[in-house]
């Protein structure tokens, strides 16, 4: 399932991750082989416990494989010590959650620059990235408000201002519509779309269809393996009147 | 091009075919683009054979029925009413799709896991298309909700798909 | 590298600095935890101070003797009672001495006042400040006609304050003043009467000596004199010597002593060094150290026991921060660098607190009128004491990181983001004869069981407090069979001393296993909240629920109070040394009460956090679980 042409931002080889021992073994992973191009938004879809998740998390650094090879811009990363996971996790990975998982006692702004902070930029320089990032999720107007304050999507959209805090050479999402209604999914599927137009990077596990047509690129994946791939540019477009039931 | 539809347009006020097709397109928005421009004359024709509307050529006297003013009958306007009260929904139209797989699997013919995935691949790009013209709209336009409708039964019907995909694929697993 | 350390402090402070605000409750607790224990450490440190060098403040502050001279009465018939002169002439000038004071005479009486009587020694003194050992007062005005001045200790334990009514003997007196005195040890002297003398420690065999609880006092010399009857003759004269080498006091002493053998040409004289004085002051001392050391030790445990339980419990939300914080990057070191910053924020600002509350209440208790042994100055907290303190308290600062540093650094991100704690044990058999027991024994033993190290440091902690608890019941017990050595009807000070530090340790102990107690029971809400609100929802009352909770505390609660009482028993057997008492076992519904006083303590304490948890509806729990 490789993808010719373009650099890899990050791939895998053979990636396996179980838990468990005997007969309570549970491969979550099972021989996974991944290419992501820069640039490229890759979705990857399946039903609950297919592993998609654990994937995202091994991608970025969350998580050790337990066998197998993983690559981020050509660094070899799945032997990596905790320090220089650490260092990876805020210098070249953005990760979104399902859950959020904003600081509940730090304002919008302290939230957005806490990577930048970690990665040691001076204070102002990182309160000024943080701002501009709010502006471009369009929360500039909430900066000072604790997560307490915000909708479920607001928080969302905060997450990802502080996914892109340190410019990540990639962007990975995990069910990030998960826990939002619809409006506040249309929201997050804007910004999703305006990041993909900017050129981001973006990894998103979902299992929902309208957040995986964002994507250039869909993998199917069950039992820890990955089982199709859809190419979502070019295709036929379809005539949108006969969807909507007007006869042709 | 449903017959209410075409009446409906007409009840607040008598007006040309034109008018009328501008009104449905606006309505319609992207998903009016494609429509056949004809299609709504046909539709006043036999809207007028069956007494529905009326029609009377404009001041300017041509003949042609864009030109034409269309106009409702107390029997068209009963019509619409009570179509306005109606309460019917579009029919899905599943059996189709799932006698094939049926079919496919019964005969041997070909693997209904295949044809599954191809029709996933086909209704997410459709899915595709669709949201990135209901993006396009500005916000709660009323054609972007058309739009949205559009998206969301594609959705539907793709998490129809993925069942049809778990079942199919264990029932082969028990059969193996 | 500058530029990085200085984002990485700013948001060090900041994460720091913000989440002690917005979770108040538990900076809250922490910090009372470590400022009862410092408070109590301080107060022991300053005691310690007191206590420990009574006989050197004293000797100090009255230019104490370094030997005393005990020399025998020369009756001549038609002169009255007259001191050796030529014993006191040779002593005066032997060797070494560079200084003296009396011979002073030295009369028995009787003292009678408020109603009781004790037998009483009494110096005969110019009004005139003497050049070696002038006993300091404490309260009132020294000696003069018609007024006498109490040895402190014994006026304490006599009652009687200035401007008092007394009798010696029959004769009238006032009390004109309240003094302490280095040159022999306060009462109850251990007296041992031999050849006329009064020594501090016992002769050797074959004298034959008696000893006697004598209270000293001081009155003019003329009236002395006249207190002298037929029946209570001048007993001796002392007189205070001072060397010019403090060390040789010993030498000096043996020399001359008549216990000595060898040859004696001034006669029956007694003669003891200040080191010999001093040992019978630090008998008394060691009694106070004996009470005070194994308290402050209990109180600093139980202290540390609570800290455990705040760091090692699953507070709201601390795993879920840490997996944030190392999902967006942080090391684990920068992680624990909040932690540590958090908790010494808390630890100095307790210290402090500590400080303040020990060095204010140090007073209360060595308040002169409190009869505490001890010189004139107050309490005072020294330097290296307060950094004592201070750094104890970072200790416990450190100590309680450690553990939520490790556990951290070890915790997959992807777990603690999903704040899952340590899964609960799963103990079938329990839960299955947890099931045949009415719903609050039910649920209290299957949150018991749910976390077995939280239980072990519940009965520790209780086993602490009821250890404190028996010994000072253990220690009535023992004052109230052994009467101390010929006192009369008088109060024993030395167990008043150590009743009234018992009854401040008690105090402190009290103190902080309520605390504990409110915190475990407040980690064990927290941690069964989701159980708790599960239960309510399936249709347990919220009484259910918190007596649940209650008897989570309480069943660990009862082998650590019964556990108690041969540890109690043991540590006042330990404290008190060998030898001077015997020990007695408190009666068994002494114990009993205690034990059960101390459950239901328990159960009722327990019962706030408990009752404060489900006030919450348990929809709003239950859902906020999902997020």
């Amino acid at each position: 399932m490789s993808e010719a042409g373009g650099i890899a931002v990050v791939g895998a080889r053979a990636l396996r991750k179980e838990y468990g021992r005997d007969a309570g073994l549970v491969r979550a992973v099972d021989g996974v082989d991944l290419d992501v191009a820069a640039g490229e938004t890759l979705a990857v879809m399946g039903p609950s416990g297919c592993g998609k998740s654990t994937l995202l998390h091994l991608l970025g650094g969350l998580d050790r494989p337990t066998s197998g090879e993983l690559w981020l811009a050509g660094q070899r990363i799945d032997q990596l010590g905790e320090r220089a996971l650490a260092r990876l996790r805020r210098e070249a990975v953005g990760f979104v959650f399902q859950a959020f998982h904003l600081m509940d006692e730090l304002t919008a702004a302290e939230n957005v620059e806490l990577p930048a902070l970690l990665a040691g930029v001076p204070p102002r320089k990182a309160r000024r990235r943080a701002t501009g990032l709010l502006e471009q999720v369009g929360l500039a107007d909430r900066a000072g408000f604790l997560p307490s304050a915000l909708s479920g999507g607001q928080r969302q959209r905060v997450a990802v201002a502080r996914a892109l805090a340190n410019e990540p050479l990639v962007v990975l999402a995990d069910e990030p519509t998960g826990n939002l209604d619809s409006e506040a999914t249309l929201d997050v599927l804007r910004l999703f779309d305006s990041l993909h137009t900017a050129g981001q990077t973006l990894v998103i596990v979902t299992h929902d269809a309208r957040i995986a047509a964002t994507a250039d690129r869909l993998i199917s994946m069950r039992d820890g393996a990955f089982i199709d791939q859809t190419l979502l540019t070019g295709g036929s477009a379809g005539n949108l009147g006969s969807l909507a039931g007007l006869e042709g | 091009m449903q017959q209410e539809v075409v009446l409906a347009l007409l009840a607040k006020e008598p007006s040309h075919g034109y008018e009328l097709r501008t009104r449905l397109r606006q309505a319609l928005g992207p998903v009016g683009d494609a429509m056949n421009a004809g299609q709504i004359y046909v539709t006043l024709t036999r809207l007028e054979k069956a007494g529905l509307v009326t029609s009377e050529p404009s001041a300017g006297g041509a003949d042609r029925p864009d030109r034409k003013v269309y106009a409702l009958t107390p029997a068209g306007q009963q019509r619409v009413a009570g179509w306005l009260t109606e309460v019917s929904w579009p029919k899905p139209d599943l059996a189709e799709f799932h006698l094939k797989l049926v079919a496919a699997a019964a005969a041997g013919l070909a693997d209904p896991i295949a044809i599954v995935d191809t029709q996933r691949r086909e209704l997410l790009r459709r899915l595709r298309d669709a949201q990135r013209a209901a993006l396009s709209e500005p916000a709660r336009s009323v054609a972007g909700l058309l739009l949205e409708g559009i998206v969301l039964r594609l959705q539907a019907d793709l998490r129809w798909l993925e069942a049809c995909e778990r079942t199919w694929t264990t029932r082969r697993d028990d059969h193996e | 590298m500058g530029r990085v350390l200085l984002s990485r402090t700013v948001l060090v402070g900041r994460l720091a600095g913000r989440d002690l605000r917005y979770r108040p409750a538990q900076a809250a607790a922490l910090l009372l935890v470590i400022a009862a224990a410092t408070a109590t450490l301080t107060l022991g440190l300053a005691l310690h101070g007191v206590t420990s060098q009574p006989y050197q403040r004293t000797r100090a502050a009255t230019n104490g003797p370094d030997v005393v001279a005990y020399l025998p009465v020369m009756h001549r018939p038609g002169h009255g009672s007259s001191p050796p002169a030529q014993a006191a002439a040779a002593l005066t000038q032997a060797a070494g001495v560079t200084g003296h004071s009396g011979p002073y005479p030295l009369v028995g009486a009787v003292l009678r006042a408020r109603g009781a009587a004790a037998p009483a020694q009494a110096e005969g003194r110019s009004q005139a400040p003497a050049p070696v050992d002038q006993p300091k007062l404490t309260a009132g005005r020294w000696v003069r006609p018609g007024g006498v001045v109490i040895e402190r200790t014994f006026a304490g334990a006599l009652g009687v304050g200035v401007g008092d009514r007394i009798t010696l003997n029959g004769r009238p007196f006032t009390v004109a003043g309240i003094a302490v005195t280095a040159a022999s040890p306060p009462y109850p002297n251990l007296c041992y009467t031999s050849g006329g003398g009064c020594h501090a420690s016992p002769p050797d065999q074959g004298q034959h000596s008696v000893a006697t609880s004598i209270g000293l006092i001081w009155i003019t010399a003329p009236e002395a004199g006249r207190l002298a009857t037929a029946a209570d003759p001048v007993t001796s004269y002392v007189l205070n010597l001072k060397l010019s080498d403090p060390a040789r006091a010993g030498a000096f002493a043996r020399r001359y002593d008549a216990a000595t053998p060898g040859r004696h040409p001034f006669g029956p004289v007694s003669v003891t060094a200040w080191p010999g004085i001093a040992a019978a002051d630090g008998l008394l001392v060691q009694d106070e150290q004996s009470v005070l050391s194994p308290g402050a030790w209990l109180a600093c445990l139980l202290a540390v026991a609570s800290v455990a339980v705040l760091a090692g419990g699953r507070m709201a939300e601390r795993t879920r921060r840490v997996g944030l914080l190392k999902a967006v990057g942080s090391t684990p070191g920068l992680v624990a660098a909040v932690l540590l910053a958090e908790n010494l924020i808390l630890a100095l600002a307790a210290a402090a607190a500590g400080l303040l509350a020990g060095w204010l209440a140090a007073p209360l208790i060595t308040n002169p009128g409190a009869g505490l042994v001890g010189s004139p100055g107050a309490p005072s907290l020294t330097l290296p004491a307060a950094g004592l303190v201070v750094a104890v308290a970072l200790a416990v600062a450190l100590a309680a990181t450690f553990v939520p540093a490790v556990r951290a650094a070890r915790t997959s991100t992807v777990s603690a983001l999903a704040d899952a704690a340590r899964p609960p044990r799963r103990r079938a058999r329990l839960i299955a004869l947890s099931a045949r027991l009415p719903v609050p024994l039910l649920l209290g033993l299957r949150l018991t069981a749910r976390r077995p190290r939280r239980a072990v440091l519940t009965a520790a902690s209780v086993a602490i407090t009821a250890t404190g608890v028996v010994a000072v019941l253990t220690f009535h017990a023992t004052a109230g069979q052994k009467a101390f050595g010929g006192s009369g009807g008088l109060a024993n000070p030395v167990y008043d001393r150590d009743e009234q530090m018992l009854a401040v340790l008690t105090i402190v102990l009290v103190t902080l296993a309520v605390l504990n107690v409110i915190v475990t029971a407040w980690a064990t809400v927290l941690d069964a909240r989701h159980s708790a609100a599960l239960a309510r929802a399936l249709g347990a009352t919220p009484q259910q629920v918190s007596a649940g909770v209650s008897a989570a505390q309480v069943l660990p609660a009862l082998p650590g109070a019964l556990l108690g009482i041969p540890l109690g028993i043991g540590l006042f057997a330990a404290a008190s040394g060998a030898g001077t008492r015997v020990l007695a076992i408190p009666p068994a519904w002494w114990l009993a009460a205690a034990v059960l006083g101390t459950l239901a303590a328990v159960a009722g304490l327990a019962a706030i956090p408990a009752r404060i948890g489900g006030r919450r509806p348990a929809a709003a729990i239950l859902q906020s679980e999902l997020a």
